[in-house]
């Protein structure tokens, strides 16, 4: 496939992510859904299932309203529904990583009320990436590990299990290449169609995935700036940073394309966050690597942190990559980032960088809301 | 005055729970104390309502809670200006309401005791929420102080082995943590006897909310919400069991002389959340017209740690702290509600859906539900916010109570 073709497929299966995922079952494989980046796919992916996120969709609610007050992420609001309207009924189940209280109370009402014939918890420790949580967090694994065993009949192999370390090491690699790739020469792949094909792999499986991006960061090597995937051409785009938890949609990277600027990097958890760091890939206990690894991570805002880590850490990020701007992209009602909105705000502004807050309803969705507001920031940005 | 009148006005006294102006006493020397600390020289901790709170008071720190003081600022109607100060620096609306009004109040001062007094240092337990670990970050950032956080990790089924280690070792870090922030080492002995009378303030507690299952009941839930104030606070201290002592003994009196908090007591209710603060004058008004008594709650009802052994006070404790109700899946808080429910004979529930407080409110539509499956007594669901009246909307409230009151006579 040429390089534009890659990217065309992969923004198809972000706009359908659900559709995508059904074909998974009809092929054979076996998705198992998760919710959050904390999730230990290496485990799922070992045990023979396809390890599938649930990010929500745009849609109004049907059944979820009955189990979840208005006031709650959309995100929790539009998965339970879909799970509800038996759209997801492709899925063997679904893995709860504790991260917020929204999540920690949904996976009860998702048990309750869903009939999937697997479903696990991992209660992850909110002092993440401190020493006294690391034996927790293995004992934790090692539970998961377990059940995910009992359901499938039988144990998951040490080599099976170092095979998946491998292959997710190796997607992290690649996608960590797409991103250098998009920040260094945004004239041979913009932001939007960079962050597309990594998304894409959170509904695929990941050997499928690293031939794909194998396969166009090699195309993008033979292809200049003339051909290449979503390059500006013409002026200059400006470049933005992107901050929050997920986008369920690729709209505001269209946005910024349309409006002549280009999301260069960010620290989504369906983007940077999921591919940040790797799994040692030697050692005694594969448990305990999955485990580090996910405590060696900056942590999500819905984990504790130091005062001033993760603001520090975007900042220099922001400033690393030579953005004009960050663009907080948040759910609504998402108390976790909420939480953090005015100290990062106020920090860098004081370090000179402007900042953009947006809320997504994927309720009643609007794509012009969203650009009008993206447009006016553009301006300051820019000066005129 | 008539004699009518007269009658009428002994008769209120006669159900007056009197303690209540003891305890009014207790809290005011406790918050001089803490507004005064600075000036003794004694420090000064600001700690979450589930926090362990024991080993404070065994190295003479004075915890103060921002959460009883929310409270304290909504029932005085003082909670959203104080939140407006914090929502006008950039925090969304969407964030508990305890947080923002604590904001609000740390900026200004502003509140009904003048603003809590400032913290040397900050101690924050998950066990009832996230969101206090991302509220006592920005108050570690606004008064550049340390933070303790002391982990709880979620329990389904029941506490496993590895969290009960973790949460060990994080109760172990606590005293290390308390010592080099106040200097002093830890005292074995002084522990143990903190803890002791601890559970002892707990197991008064207990038995004073035992008495509402006597019919009629002698209190309300909405009596022990502002009771519980000093077991939240301070238990631990010598003052808070002689007050729940005397407590105690006037619930028993009350029992046996028949006085009943609601005349003529014909409905028996449990409710379930954190009151609305700002509302509970006018609630009470509307259940005592109504006959209706709620006479156990959960939110009380938290503070019966009933598995302590004493004889391994720090696993014991560690271990109670993390298995606290508001920590703990669906089905298990089923079990409780409905044990409340055979326990003081209700007739059925209303369930606050609290927009501030997530880990209480969702999953209170599948509770309600099988609620009634289990027990056959109907729930009824009301919106609200525990200290944001603006989201509020009394006359749909109490139309609505009013109604399924009707149903249930
Ligand atoms: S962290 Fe935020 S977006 Fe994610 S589930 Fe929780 S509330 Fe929703
Ligand atoms: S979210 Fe609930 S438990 Fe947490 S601080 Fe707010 S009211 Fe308390």
């Amino acid at each position: 496939m040429e390089a534009r073709d890659i990217t065309d497929k992969c923004l198809d299966i972000w706009r359908d992510p659900y559709g995508f995922a059904r074909g998974l079952k009809e092929r054979g494989e076996r998705p198992l859904a998760y919710f959050c980046s904390y999730a230990p796919e290496e485990i799922m992916h070992a045990a023979g299932f396809t390890p599938v996120r649930l990010m929500g969709a745009t849609r109004n609610i049907a059944s979820a309203d009955a189990h979840l007050q208005a006031y709650c992420c959309a995100v929790a609001r539009t998965d339970l529904d879909m799970a509800l309207e038996g759209e997801l009924d492709w899925l063997e189940g679904a893995v709860f990583v504790q991260t917020c209280d929204t999540m920690m109370r949904l996976s009860d009402i998702w048990r309750l009320n869903t009939s999937f014939p697997f479903h696990g918890d991992i209660s992850l420790p909110v002092r993440m990436g401190e020493p006294v949580s690391l034996d927790y967090m293995r004992e934790e694994l090692a539970s998961f590990r377990r059940s995910l065993e009992a359901y499938r009949g039988a144990p998951i192999a040490r080599e099976d299990l170092e095979r998946s370390i491998e292959t997710y090491n190796r997607n992290r690699r690649l996608a960590g290449e797409v991103y250098r790739l998009r920040r260094e020469r945004p004239e041979v792949l913009g932001g939007l169609e960079g962050t597309a094909c990594v998304v894409a792999g959170l509904w695929m499986r990941k050997e499928e995935h690293n031939s794909l991006l194998e396969e166009l960061l090699e195309g993008l090597d033979a292809s200049d700036a003339s051909d290449a995937a979503g390059g500006a051409g013409g002026d200059p785009l400006t470049p933005l940073f992107a901050a929050g938890s997920v986008c369920t949609t690729p709209d505001l990277f269209e946005l910024a394309r349309e409006l002549r600027a280009d999301i260069v990097d960010d620290d989504f958890c369906c983007g940077h966050r999921y591919i940040e760091g790797q799994v040692e890939p030697e050692g005694d206990d594969p448990l305990e690597r999955i485990a580090e690894r996910l405590s060696g991570r900056i942590n999500c805002p819905a984990k504790h942190s130091a005062a001033e880590e993760r603001t520090a850490y975007l900042a220099e990020r922001v400033r690393a990559c030579g953005a004009a701007g960050l663009v907080l992209f948040l759910q609504d009602f998402c108390e976790p980032w909420l939480f953090e909105v005015p100290f990062l705000k106020e920090r860098l502004r004081d370090e000179g960088i402007p900042v953009l807050v947006l809320e997504s309803d994927l309720q009643s969705f609007s794509r012009g809301q969203l650009r009008t507001r993206l447009q006016a920031f553009l301006e300051t940005i820019r000066g005129v | 005055m008539g004699d009518g009148e007269k009658a009428d006005k002994a008769e209120k006294e006669r159900r007056r729970i009197k303690s209540t102006e003891a305890m009014r006493e207790l809290m005011t020397r406790y918050y001089v104390d803490a507004k005064t600390a600075g000036e003794r020289g004694v420090k000064v901790a600001w700690i979450t309502s589930g926090g362990p709170v024991e080993p404070l008071w065994c190295f003479d720190v004075i915890p103060v809670y921002p959460e009883n003081h929310g409270a304290m600022c909504g029932a005085a109607h003082m909670a959203v200006e104080l939140a407006e100060k914090a929502e006008e620096r950039g925090f969304s609306r969407d964030i508990c309401s305890y947080a923002r009004c604590d904001f609000g109040s740390a900026y200004t001062g502003g509140g009904p005791i003048g603003g809590l007094p400032r913290p040397d240092f900050l101690v924050c337990c998950n066990n009832i929420c996230n969101t206090v670990v991302k509220w006592y970050e920005e108050l570690a950032r606004y008064f550049q102080v340390p933070l303790f956080i002391f982990d709880t990790p979620f329990v389904r089924g029941g506490l496993k082995e590895h969290a009960a280690a973790y949460v060990l070792r994080q109760m172990e870090e606590y005293f290390a943590f308390l010592e080099g922030a106040t200097g002093k080492e830890m005292d074995e002995a002084r522990f143990l006897e903190v803890a002791a009378r601890s559970l002892e303030a707990i197991s008064l507690w207990k038995d004073i909310l035992s008495c509402a299952e006597n019919v009629p009941s002698p209190m309300t839930c909405f009596d022990a919400f502002i009771l519980m104030a000093p077991v939240v606070t301070l238990r631990g201290t010598e003052g808070v069991i002689s007050f729940y002592r005397g407590l105690l003994e006037e619930m028993r009196r009350r029992v046996e002389e028949g006085i009943a908090i609601i005349p003529g007591e014909r409905l028996r209710l449990l409710w379930d959340n954190i009151p609305i603060w700002y509302e509970m004058r006018n609630l009470g008004r509307l259940f005592m017209e109504e006959r209706a008594c709620l006479v156990a709650d959960t939110y009380t009802n938290a503070w019966t740690f009933d598995r302590v052994d004493v004889s391994r006070p720090m696993e014991s404790l560690a271990e109670a702290y993390a298995s606290v109700y508001l920590n703990i899946d669906l089905e298990s808080m089923l079990e409780q509600v409905v044990a409340l429910a055979g326990r003081f004979k209700v007739d059925g529930m209303i369930m606050h859906s609290n927009r501030s407080c997530k880990p209480y409110s969702l999953g209170q539509f599948d509770l309600a539900r099988m609620f009634t499956e289990r027990t056959g007594l109907p729930a009824l669901i009301i919106e609200a916010d525990h200290t944001d009246s603006r989201v509020y909307d009394r006359s749909d409230v109490e139309t609505r109570i009013r109604h399924f009151l009707d149903l249930l006579a």
